[in-house]
């Protein structure tokens, strides 16, 4: 799974956005969240995903209880599993590939290297920034400043907000001088990396395009 | 080689006063140069000059001529001196933005356009040499700091540049990280490299260097051999040398922290492992230990940032299980690591009083604490452009301002130079004779040695020691499991040494 060129990686992984997308019934998106649960289970990442709940759980209660609210049950339970197959498409999409392999399979697709780049170190920076958070939090409820998500704390976000911008940009600009120093810019820039889609994976991207197109058939008829 | 003459520059948006002024300096082929000098003394702008971001990346006002073996430095580009002048800056964040280890030493080779087959012997190579190849495949943010910052120099070095430029190479470093980068760099320059390091925690190299350069306000004050320069060093104080302790301060014998068979897990991982432990009033302790040792977590139990997985923590005698860390502000103040993660305040006057209002209490001793941390002149000034070692007075200043009974201060020696050490020292003192009772996280064992008359020494999540530093600095078995440094690895500055010195 993991051997895959990160260009197959990402068709596979835009198939399946898709297929979820333009999935008509709450019937079938039980059964495809079935089958993306057997999927997380057989790789060993049903752990993180459990953990990864805490975030998305409260999102999918709240699409479910609105619509319930103003439509019916069914499309309630349509909306709401269909978010949760997406945010777990792309949960999978993201644990099985690397930064660099979604910038590599992007700078292969033609995206100059520049924005695959840019795309992959934002998103290595994404834990750095959050740990940041905490630590802000941490210091302003040491002194006394209280930053849980109540309303009549609003007027103390900025206790947050700024030391995170402030730090945010200090932290852009030593990574630009980071980037300049090891010659980001520079033209003619080779690739350690080689990749190579094989006969198999071409099968398999063809597989599921027409697996794909099938099911969309059939739903429409 | 490098030829620096008459370089004055200052940065733009700047008119008042020069960050360089005259530099005149030539750094020959093969030699260890330290350029030491107090935090805003001018040196890793200095250092900037040598691999052409200044002015190519900074811009500004330049006046002068930097040439790098022969090449004036404004006709060319920092990336093509990328082959001669290897730079690795201080924040190891910044600097290392890939997601493994391996794709960092890569990149460098990778902008210079070398073939792919070449870039994995090269990178193999320094990794073997830099003792790094066991986590080629990692992502570097999960190293440690010693870890990182030998990635950094790796990812330099694969380009082969004549000349090695570090930034405050030792900031956040533990006495083991700092051995092995320290020796990293000996052996560097035994092969016949060019090594600059720009420092404030000089004490370890002052062995090694074979030149030093002191710089102040933008000028070069001193040049010359370590021998020449250490009067100087001294008498600027980049060396710092501590106050005398404090007459014994009477325990009541009353604890006020009282932790029982503490145990803490994050992520599966056991953090803090079955620790007990009693601070009394008006006790100074320092809470020593390598980095990732524990320690951050143990006092974020303190006012209840962290919930003990198992045991008990009280504090003034009732048990914290269920207060909220905004309930215990008055009564345990935390002064965390960065102040720049607590600035947000327009002058530094209402930074000081933030916490206060907070808590709706009045800022009646407010005076007297800006006179403690010698904060008169800074008050109306913004949080943000002081220096560092201002900013870490006034973080600590607000968290005194809200009068805790306990003080906790996590690393007070990160990233700030001698001067500021002795300052910091003496406030301890002062707020000792107060009688606060205070704590301090750091792994910075000759600071510790010199504020605190406890040591509670923490490895791999566990109490491995508890007394008095005398005696523990002393306990073999300590230093052979790695909880303490060798005394000979950490206190280098005390005059006993003087003689010693090369």
């Amino acid at each position: 799974m993991l051997s895959l060129d990160p260009r197959t990686k990402l068709f596979l992984g835009a198939s399946a956005v898709v297929l979820v997308l333009f999935t008509e019934s709450a019937m079938l998106h039980g059964i495809e969240a079935g089958l993306l649960f057997f999927s997380l289970w057989g790789t060993g990442m049903m752990r993180p995903w459990v953990r990864g709940l805490r975030l998305m759980g409260p999102m999918v209660i709240l699409v479910f209880v609105i619509t319930l609210v103003s439509f019916d049950l069914e499309t309630a339970l349509l909306l709401s599993l269909r978010l949760l197959n997406l945010l777990t498409v792309s949960f999978i999409f993201f644990r099985t590939m690397t930064p660099e392999e979604v910038g590599d399979g992007l700078r292969k697709l033609g995206i100059p290297y520049q924005f695959s780049f840019i795309l992959t170190t934002s998103m290595r920076y994404v834990p750095l920034i959050t740990r940041r958070i905490r630590l802000i939090m941490e210091a302003q409820t040491a002194r006394g400043i209280d930053l849980r998500p109540r309303l009549r704390n609003a007027a103390n976000f900025m206790a947050l907000l700024t030391p995170l911008l402030v730090q945010s940009f200090l932290l852009a600009e030593e990574l630009a001088m980071a980037m300049e120093s090891r010659g980001f810019g520079l033209k003619g820039r080779s690739f350690r990396k080689a990749y190579r889609i094989t006969a198999r994976e071409y099968g398999l991207m063809l597989l599921s395009l027409a697996f794909l197109v099938a099911f969309l058939w059939w739903q429409r008829g | 080689m490098i030829t620096l003459s008459d370089i004055s520059y200052r940065y733009p948006g700047t008119t008042d006063g020069w960050a360089l002024e005259g530099i005149n300096l030539t750094i020959q082929d093969g030699e260890f140069v330290l350029i030491c000098g107090g935090s805003g003394s001018g040196k890793s702008t200095l250092g900037y000059l040598f691999n052409g971001l200044i002015p190519h990346f900074f811009g500004g006002d330049f006046q002068g001529r930097a040439e790098v073996d022969g090449v004036d430095t404004r006709q060319t580009s920092v990336a093509r001196l990328l082959p001669k002048v290897g730079l690795v800056l201080q924040n190891t964040d910044a600097h290392l933005f890939c997601s493994s280890v391996e794709n960092e030493l890569a990149f460098g080779l990778e902008s210079l356009g070398f073939p792919a087959a070449e870039i994995e012997g090269k990178l193999r190579w320094i990794a073997e040499m830099l003792g790094i190849e066991n986590f080629l495949d990692r992502p570097p943010q999960i190293l440690s700091g010693g870890e990182r910052r030998l990635v950094a120099i790796a990812s330099v070095l694969c380009l082969n540049p004549s000349l090695l430029l570090l930034d405050e190479p030792f900031a956040h470093l533990d006495w083991e990280g700092m051995d092995r980068v320290k020796k990293v760099l000996i052996d560097l320059h035994r092969s016949g490299k060019t090594i600059v390091v720009i420092e404030q925690r000089i004490a370890g190299l002052i062995h090694h260097a074979s030149r030093s350069i002191v710089m102040e306000q933008g000028k070069i004050l001193c040049d010359g051999t370590i021998e020449q320069s250490l009067d100087v060093i001294r008498e600027r104080r980049l060396l710092p040398s501590y106050p005398g302790k404090v007459q014994k301060v009477s325990k009541s014998g009353e604890p006020v922290i009282a932790i029982r068979n503490l145990s803490h897990d994050r992520d599966g991982r056991q953090i803090l492992k079955d620790i007990s432990l009693e601070v009394k009033r008006g006790e100074a302790v320092a809470i020593v230990g390598r980095n990732g040792s524990g320690k951050t977590t143990l006092i974020r139990h303190l006012n209840g940032l962290r919930r003990p997985g198992k045991g008990t923590v009280s504090v003034m005698g009732s048990a914290l299980q269920r207060k909220s860390p905004l309930e215990m502000a008055s009564l345990v103040g935390i002064s965390f690591q960065n102040p720049n993660d607590q600035f947000f305040k327009n002058h530094v006057r209402e930074e000081l009083t933030a916490g206060l209002k907070a808590l709706g209490k009045g800022g009646e001793t407010l005076g007297e604490i800006c006179d403690l941390f010698r904060l008169q002149d800074l008050l109306d000034r913004s949080p943000y452009r002081l220096s560092e070692g201002q900013k870490r007075r006034v973080a600590l200043a607000s968290i005194v301002a809200m009068d805790p009974r306990i003080l906790v201060i996590d690393e007070p020696t990160v990233g700030q130079d001698g001067r500021f050490l002795e300052a910091i020292a003496g406030v301890i003192t002062s707020l000792r004779e107060k009688g606060y009772t205070v704590l301090l996280v750091t792994h910075d064992l000759e600071f510790a040695f010199a504020t605190s008359d406890r040591w509670v020494v923490l490895h791999e999540g566990r109490k491995v020691g508890d007394g008095k530093p005398a005696a523990l600095i002393k306990d073999r078995e300590l230093i052979r499991m790695g909880a303490l440094g060798t005394e000979a690895g950490w206190c280098l500055t005390g005059e006993e040494e003087s003689g010693a010195l090369p």
